[in-house]
């Protein structure tokens, strides 16, 4: 009971982090309707941003966020206006394999510049920390993680509902021309929704620096754990994004406890088939 | 109706004369390709070409004239070649034997996986064939009867051994090899005139509007994946007799997809003569790219080059290289 406890509220904080990490791929699915497969890159990028930052600079972990967050959102603006512009032109399969290209190409740019190995922060405020309540522990990372997280999607929360950015943004979702008739510059909200999307999974990367190890080929993993999360959510859904980001650190952290570690990851494809199978638009999509 | 289908694979008429022309001289350049050069690494190379030619030129089919993103030809060359060297292993049945063993299993695959996975569309199935290989890869590594992640060792035989596929030189593959594409090719010939073809290419251009015209999307689609499956069966095989090794990281593995999927675009996915214009930029570039950094200790600028033409290719040119061909002969 106790280790069902425990492994409940380590999986919800987890569960966090992923929809941080989908949040992104929603977001800009949602606004061009064109699935991000370099999102797991973007990830990495965000965290090899913050191991820099924290080690060269020698900058407290938690202080780099801003920093990755910017470098998420100039790689999200940069990759809408040099390539997907492009892309959103051609047939979906160029769609598809051009930010496939820019996938590999990020990864292995990673790989050339850092090299194969896994790397880690050894110092920081919440680093290695943890404190007893009742019968769990509570580890500081996953905690600091939960509760960052939380924050960051209540302010997309906050811009997307209540701001007339946010507006501009559903109006360019929901129809290109006719947002484009009432004067919204939709190439660029376009653009913008990509460094939105770039910046929040920037600052997920921060975050996931303070207690995981970085590797050039960390992106596929938790890209096909977002697709998964999004495919559950909905592609282009928020609030999906929250619920199916906390569904999905429930289902690998008590799949990796009762049903073995080995096979948490063909949990997630599992989710995912059953999702697209039964329910293809996901819990909340459109 | 069958000598029909033989002519209709046979002939090469409808095609440009400067088209045919090119492929006398590949068919001319491999036919002596192994007599003039005699390095090693140069024929090891050209076979590896060959075999990419085939797994393209089935890839071609769904990918290219289906426009659909299936990144799991690795799980067929990893299915068709585990069987092979099963049977091969275990119970020493011939290659012969054991290769249609292999491409039918594959092809099964291909056809229940199709069946499941063509009810998603676009990015759904793209993503839903990743996830699947990428399933199928973790199985294989924790199944201890097919070796787990040490893979499988053929048993070493005297050479030549033509019933089990065993040479010292990679003379006889390559011309085995080239059989094997030169069948592809005829296929590729008949297909694109065939009424599967030009099924499969409404599809491509406007599904909703080719089921209104009365085809069966659906099952059209599967069957060009299970065709697709044949061609990786058939190159896993070789695969297998070939390397005389095989585990779930060389066959099984992602970037085996990507590779092949990437190969084809940049030659030009839903052509002809695409994959092997594909074939024969990225295989020579990556092995000998490869050799030379991984010499020099950097990795990955080869992936970094291909990324980049991919991408350039899918912004400005989707229809590859082909296309760009194409376009320069129309402007003439």
């Amino acid at each position: 009971m106790e280790m069902l406890l425990s492994t409940t509220i380590s999986a919800l904080q987890m569960g966090l982090l992923f929809a941080l990490v989908a949040l992104g791929l929603a977001i800009i699915f949602g606004v061009m309707n064109i699935v991000n497969f370099a999102h797991g890159e973007f990830l990495m990028i965000g965290m090899y941003t913050a191991f820099l930052t924290a080690t060269v600079l020698s900058v407290e972990p938690l202080l780099t966020l801003p920093i990755a967050a910017m470098v998420g959102f100039l790689l999200g603006i940069a990759s809408y206006y040099m390539l997907i512009r492009y892309l959103l032109k051609g047939p979906m399969i160029a769609q598809l394999l051009g930010t496939f290209g820019l996938m590999i190409f990020l990864r292995y740019l990673a790989m050339c510049i850092f090299g194969p190995d896994y790397k880690t922060l050894e110092h920081g405020w919440l680093i290695g920390k943890s404190i007893k309540w009742g019968p769990v522990l509570l580890s500081y990372p996953r905690l600091g993680t939960a509760v960052l997280s939380l924050m960051a999607f209540g302010i997309i929360y906050w811009l997307m509902d209540y701001t007339r950015f946010g507006k501009a943004l559903k109006a360019t979702a929901l129809d290109v021309e006719a947002a484009s008739y009432m004067g919204i510059d939709t190439e660029n909200m376009r653009g913008l929704a990509w460094g939105l999307g770039g910046a929040t999974v920037g600052i997920a990367g921060a975050l996931l620096m303070n207690f995981y190890y970085v590797f050039p080929t960390i992106g596929m993993l938790f890209c096909m754990i977002a697709f998964a999360t999004v495919a559950l959510g909905g592609f282009g859904s928020i609030k999906g994004a929250f619920l199916a980001g906390l569904i999905m650190g429930l289902i690998i952290d008590l799949g990796g406890t009762y049903v073995g570690p080995q096979y948490k990851l063909a949990l997630v494809y599992l989710t995912f088939f059953l999702v697209v199978a039964i329910r293809p638009k996901g819990l909340f999509g459109w | 109706m069958q000598i029909r289908t033989l002519k209709d694979a046979l002939s090469f008429g409808d095609l440009p004369a400067s088209e045919r022309i090119g492929f006398i001289l590949f068919i001319i350049f491999c036919l002596i390709f192994p007599w003039i050069i005699k390095g090693g690494f140069a024929q090891a190379v050209m076979v590896q070409f060959l075999v990419f030619c085939l797994y393209g030129l089935g890839w071609n089919l769904i990918g290219g004239y289906g426009g659909q993103v299936a990144l799991g030809q690795a799980k067929n060359v990893g299915m068709s070649a585990y069987t092979v060297a099963l049977l091969m292993v275990r119970w020493d049945i011939s290659f012969w034997a054991s290769t249609p063993l292999g491409v039918i299993e594959a092809t099964i695959e291909s056809f229940i996986l199709g069946y499941f996975l063509f009810r998603l569309r676009g990015h759904y199935f793209a993503i839903a064939t990743i996830a699947v290989s990428l399933v199928w890869q973790q199985l294989f590594i924790n199944w201890n009867f097919v070796g787990g992640a040490r893979g499988i060792e053929l048993p070493l035989r005297e050479p030549p051994n033509f019933i089990y596929m065993r040479f010292d030189s990679d003379i006889y593959y390559h011309y085995f090899a080239f059989l094997l594409v030169m069948l592809a090719i005829l296929y590729m010939n008949w297909f694109r005139k065939s009424k599967l073809g030009y099924q499969l290419r409404a599809i491509t251009s406007n599904e909703d509007v080719a089921e209104s015209l009365g085809i069966n999307a659906h099952w059209v689609k599967v069957k060009a994946y299970c065709i697709t499956g044949v061609f990786a069966g058939m190159g896993g095989a070789f695969y297998t007799v070939y390397y005389g090794y095989i585990d779930p990281f060389s066959v099984m593995h992602l970037e085996l997809s990507i590779m092949i999927a990437l190969m084809t675009m940049i030659g030009g996915a839903g052509s002809m003569w695409g994959p092997i214009i594909g074939a024969m930029i990225l295989i020579p570039l990556d092995r000998y790219l490869g050799a030379w950094l991984g010499g020099r200790g950097i990795i990955g600028v080869d992936f970094m080059i291909y990324a980049m033409m991919v991408m350039i290719i899918s912004a400005y040119e989707p229809r590859g290289i082909w296309g760009i061909i194409e376009k320069a002969r129309r402007k003439r």
